[in-house]
């Protein structure tokens, strides 16, 4: 793919960009005077550049997917903004938002539940075009034969609803609906988590043939490092909803800095029997972004932890050529 | 004598007024202290192996032929009694959804003790110091406080502790794991694996079934390997040998569709086509049509599985 920063402006950024869930209201809320407060995503910057691929990498809780339906407004934020070509998405009025949206579409992990089971697959994959009122008819139809032979799909599913699909062919037919109005990025929520490996390895393999035939950017956000491997350019490593570690793949494969990317990788169970895991696990689970921890969010489980970690926030700072972490171990005059 | 002993086992399903085999001819050894893996994509029937063993078969399934020894009983032939009595106390399970195995209506601590008391004859106060050991063992802090909440109250990864400590506690000879760490995160996953390796299978020499479609945990806590392809154990080994020379194209093509860290960036090998349904299993071999490998006599014979070394067993004609 192209470099990491090829010198122009970003095609999506998202700057200091928060979400903020109010989780209890009502009553008992009031009477305690302070609704419960998740800061599902806090101050998230993020660039990410035509044609290539930003992986966001999180377990639950991590604000992950959150932060994708920022990025495309499913979703108002707190605070922050998300630019798109340089125009904030969240300052648009309905026809520039409506505009946007057909440039930037999303695909989900669950084909189970994400394709409405009483719709047909011609229908689903028509239903953009329909609503954005491209082409005639005709013209409707045959693009959506064309899709359907562009996501390895024929025209023999085009009258089968989804029950009647595999968990792949579900997720192709959530991909060519993604695609119908030729979109210029799409943001990928676990795209491949449902699926059995080799069913993961075709799926991965079309979403790599569309980039490079369309030309498409992709957020692609996963709980699965392995993955990211062969799909990403850039990954962002993110904890209880703040984006820790920020790199180019191979960068962050070869050297990841923050202690909570070093402890994920050393959580993956590589499919060699010769290479076992040596089982120094952190700690404890992810605490609840409910209550989040003081300091660094991640230092009550950090096998690096100082006494500092507890009550000082880190700053995101550059340690290496695009790479850039948040921990204090990289601080000067911290440690 | 192996611990668990499964003969010729063929499990059907009733559809639309036909019964389709699901699993067919599968035979294994599960030996104490060890791990044994059953690894397959949906639908290769290594779960309803697994409810097939337990007999927790659904209305619409039933064992049609085979042996499931434990020890010197066939669980086969018992009635639902004799079942009961096993359950829990000489053969357990855990499923991928741990809330399955929790009463939601009650504290976890009730339940726990329940099962203690049930069936190790303890007195209220035994079982819930027995209770707290239990949790303590399975790293679940604030044990006290945890036996007071409900199972809404705990995430995933404390929810399957809770279900393997009911499971372990009678001390059953066998485990049967159903996917006990894919819905949870990497780090508890790996929490949980070494749960199972290190407590109940190297310290209390627990005999371990896991079931599961990751070949990362098959490699990182598995002894031997069974590999379930469409109703049927196609290689079956040692994990060292499976993994460094699988021998069956199924196998192969599986490994080498993996993501992993080492790859470089570029397209992943993978299968064409799909799994057949349990009504359009193919002849011969059931992994012939999908094989890069396939020959002509792989539509008409049944490749048995044959042992080509001292670790390893496949069923391959390409072996004959």
């Amino acid at each position: 793919m192209s470099s990491t920063t090829n010198g122009g402006r970003p095609l999506l950024s998202a700057v200091g960009l928060s979400k903020y869930f109010s989780l209890e209201t009502g009553l008992l809320a009031s009477l305690r005077g302070k609704a419960a407060t998740v800061k599902a995503v806090e101050s998230v910057t993020l660039d990410v550049y035509a044609g290539q691929t930003v992986a966001v990498v999180g377990e639950s809780g991590s604000g992950k997917s959150t932060l994708g339906r920022l990025l495309l407004r499913l979703l108002e934020p707190s605070a922050g903004q998300v630019l798109y070509q340089g125009a904030d998405i969240f300052g648009m009025n309905r026809a520039r938002l409506r505009a946007f949206r057909r440039q930037a579409q999303i695909i989900l992990q669950d084909p189970y539940a994400s394709l409405n089971p009483r719709m047909r697959v011609g229908r689903i994959i028509r239903e953009p075009l329909d609503i954005y009122g491209e082409g005639s008819k005709a013209e409707r139809q045959k693009r959506v034969h064309e899709l359907l032979e562009r996501v390895g799909l024929n025209r023999n599913h085009e009258r089968a609803f989804p029950s009647e699909l595999s968990g792949g062919q579900r997720q192709r037919v959530g991909i060519a609906a993604a695609l119908a109005l030729s979109p210029r990025i799409i943001i990928a929520d676990e795209p491949t988590s449902s699926l059995d490996v080799s069913v993961q390895a075709q799926t991965l393999n079309l979403l790599s043939d569309l980039q490079r035939d369309l030309g498409l950017t992709y957020v692609f956000i996963t709980h699965d490092l392995s993955v990211v491997q062969h799909i990403s350019d850039r990954v962002a490593v993110m904890y209880l909803g703040k984006i820790v570690e920020e790199a180019p793949t191979e960068t962050l494969f070869a050297e990841p800095k923050h202690p909570y990317t070093q402890v994920l990788f050393s959580a993956i169970p590589l499919p060699d029997p010769s290479r076992r895991m040596n089982w120094d696990l952190p700690k404890g689970e992810p605490p609840s972004p409910l209550n989040p921890p003081s300091g660094c969010h991640f230092h009550p489980r950090c096998p690096q932890a100082m006494s500092a970690c507890s009550h000082t926030v880190p700053r995101f700072q550059t340690v290496g050529r695009d790479h850039g972490v948040a921990c204090l171990l990289y601080e000067e005059g911290v440690n | 004598m192996s611990l668990l002993s499964v003969r010729d086992l063929s499990t059907e399903f009733q559809s639309g007024g036909r019964w389709l085999e699901a699993v067919s001819d599968v035979a294994f050894d599960l030996q104490r202290g060890e791990i044994l893996g059953l690894v397959g994509e949906s639908g290769c029937g290594k779960s309803t192996i697994a409810y097939s063993v337990m007999r927790l078969l659904a209305r619409n399934a039933r064992i049609r032929s085979g042996e499931v020894w434990l020890e010197d009983v066939n669980l086969a032939t018992l009635d639902e009694e004799e079942l009961q009595d096993l359950r829990g106390r000489q053969i357990s399970m855990i499923f991928q959804d741990p809330t399955t195995a929790l009463d939601s209506l009650f504290t976890v601590g009730h339940q726990v003790i329940e099962t203690l008391q049930e069936h190790l004859n303890l007195d209220p106060a035994g079982a819930r110091q027995r209770a707290l050991e239990l949790l303590r063992q399975l790293g679940i802090p604030a044990a006290e406080q945890r036996l007071k909440a409900y199972p809404y109250q705990f995430s995933g990864g404390m929810s399957q502790r809770i279900a393997l400590a009911i499971a372990i506690a009678c001390h059953p000879q066998v485990l049967i794991a159903d996917e006990p760490t894919t819905a949870l995160d990497v780090t508890i996953q790996a929490q949980i694996l070494q749960l199972i390796r290190r407590l109940l299978v190297d310290e209390q020499g627990t005999g371990v079934l896991l079931i599961t479609h990751d070949l990362g945990v098959v490699a990182q806590v598995c002894d031997r390997v069974a590999v379930m392809y469409a109703g049927k154990i196609v290689e079956f080994g040692d994990v060292h040998s499976i993994f460094s020379k699988p021998l069956h194209p199924y196998t192969q093509a599986l490994l080498s569709s993996l993501p992993s860290k080492g790859i470089a960036r570029g397209r992943l090998e993978n299968i064409q086509g799909r799994v057949p349904g349990l009504a359009d299993r193919p002849s011969g071999c059931r992994f012939h049509p999908r094989c890069p490998q396939a020959k002509a006599v792989c539509r008409e014979r049944v490749p048995p599985l044959k042992q080509v070394s001292a670790s390893q067993e496949v069923a391959c004609v390409l072996y004959d």
